[in-house]
């Protein structure tokens, strides 16, 4: 029997609602950078001989424990098994893109002890350009924008590599490289991983995913492979349990981490979702002047540089963010709209998706309800008030048995770069509210 | 209105999943994430 996936033909977002989308993409794209850059606050606190896998491994169990919840949380269980009734194949994307997180995660903290942070962090930022040829070749992104769009991203992604680097540069005067070779393999090859992790992100979204479903799939593969990662580097499963008596007291601050990221990567796939890979990648890679600025003002990095370093970082810091203006600045068209939607269109045939949930997905409404731009209420089960009872009971439990370090940290500054990220929550969690009932 | 018809079978799903260009690029991005990973360890 055909089903009306096969002929579908997606009707036109009107323009002010596109106008709407592109704008709560703009702003989760910098709320990610802002959660994203914070996330490695918390693992800085941790000073034990812990195996660097087994710090990665632990900060994705605080993800996976914030993936379940959080979705919950917010629109219940059943929104993710009606997706899943939808696009079922979406499941297997979503564990795929899990896999090459957990792998480029892993790399980085390898290009970390060989190249320091500072290096390996703008080299494996190159996933946003990555992210860009991808979005184009395989999603119709940037086809039909224009030049000055072309100008815009393609300009503004190459500033902010430029910058990055400038900042590499300046903060690896702390940091001299032990194995440059290895290290710079390994943050490419992050780079490369991550790039790429978003073609599943984009799959998803063009066929009517919601992001909150997608990312409980994603958390699957992510905390597969990284365990099978710690079990098979680490030694075994007993120097693994070793390894994770050992590190008890820091689970919280690791597991902490793991929560931030989660938030930031939320504002990410949102960012992917309404302006594409294209934009939504550069600006969620603003997140290393947030980690710089972390590192500065609370944990006191790069104290007593020369004046021309210190010239450095600030150049450095205002291309990173002239660059991310840039792509703000560069809407999306309705004639490359109209490209985004064949692609859709191509997407939803292939996998015989229904057209009304794809293009509910595409501009935001309730796919159970593709008509509306107002959700159904979202009914919470026992289940879903379960999950986030439980993850919230570890959290504390996790909390109580932490040690405080003992760090001389900035407080005023920390207390001012939290409220920051506070600010971005509210304001991308409104927009999106607003907008799309976080459809 | 959402066709139930249109949900395809597991096995279909999977037919479609390997038939699809997309899937492979970053299936073997992952394999080389793995080489890498393995040589720098």
């Amino acid at each position: 029997m055909e089903s009306s996936a096969a002929k579908m033909i997606l009707p036109s977002i009107e323009s002010a609602r596109l106008r709407k989308l592109q704008l709560v993409g703009i702003v989760c794209g910098f709320g990610a950078g802002a959660w994203l850059g914070a996330a490695e606050a918390p693992t800085k606190l941790v000073k034990l001989g812990v195996s660097p896998l087994v710090v990665s491994l632990l900060m994705v169990v605080g993800v996976f424990l914030a993936r379940w919840s959080l979705p919950a949380l917010i629109r219940g269980t059943g929104q993710v098994r009606a997706d899943i009734r939808q696009a079922p194949h979406l499941i297997v994307w979503g564990i795929l893109a899990g896999c090459l997180w957990a792998v480029a995660n892993t790399l980085t903290i390898f290009a970390i002890r060989d190249i320091g942070l500072s290096i390996a962090f703008p080299l494996w930022n190159i996933n946003s350009l990555l992210g860009i040829f991808w979005g184009y070749l395989l999603f119709n992104e940037l086809r039909d924008a224009g030049k000055i769009r072309w100008l815009t991203v393609l300009g503004g992604a190459l500033l902010m590599f430029a910058g990055a680097t400038l900042l590499a540069v300046a903060s690896s005067a702390q940091s001299p490289a032990e194995h440059p070779l290895r290290g710079i393999f390994a943050a490419l090859g992050a780079g490369v991983l991550w790039g790429t992790m978003y073609v599943p992100y984009r799959k998803a979204y063009l066929t009517g995913m919601n992001p909150l479903s997608f990312i409980a799939f994603f958390t699957i593969g992510e905390l597969g492979t990284m365990l099978t990662l710690a079990v098979a580097y680490g030694g075994g499963p007993d120097a693994l349990f070793h390894q994770l008596e050992l590190a008890k007291p820091v689970l919280f601050w690791l597991m902490l981490g793991g929560f931030v990221w989660v938030i930031g990567d939320l504002f990410q796939q949102y960012a992917a979702k309404y302006i594409g890979i294209s934009r939504g990648i550069p600006l969620s890679n603003t997140n290393q002047l947030w980690g710089l600025l972390w590192g500065i003002l609370v944990f006191g990095e790069l104290r007593g540089l020369s004046t021309s370093l210190y010239a450095q970082v600030i150049g450095g810091s205002l291309l990173m963010a002239a660059g991310a203006g840039a792509i703000a600045l560069s809407s999306v068209t309705g004639k490359e709209h109209a490209r985004w939607k064949q692609a859709a269109d191509r997407e939803g045939q292939r996998y015989k998706v229904d057209a009304g949930y794809v293009e509910a997905g595409l501009s935001g409404n309730d796919s159970t309800n593709p008509g509306s731009q107002v959700s159904i209420q979202s009914a919470r089960t026992w289940l879903d008030w379960l999950l986030v009872i439980a993850a919230t009971t570890i959290f504390i439990s996790l909390a109580v048995l932490a040690r405080a370090p003992n760090m001389a940290l900035n407080w005023p500054a920390l207390a001012a770069l939290a409220a920051a990220m506070l600010i971005f929550l509210f304001a991308c969690g409104i927009a999106l509210w607003k907008t799309t009932r976080f459809n | 209105m959402t066709d139930k018809n249109a949900t395809p079978k597991s096995a279909g799903v999977w037919t479609m999943i390997f038939t699809d260009v997309h899937f492979w690029v970053p299936t073997i991005v992952l394999l080389a994430g793995l080489v890498v990973l393995h040589w720098i360890r």
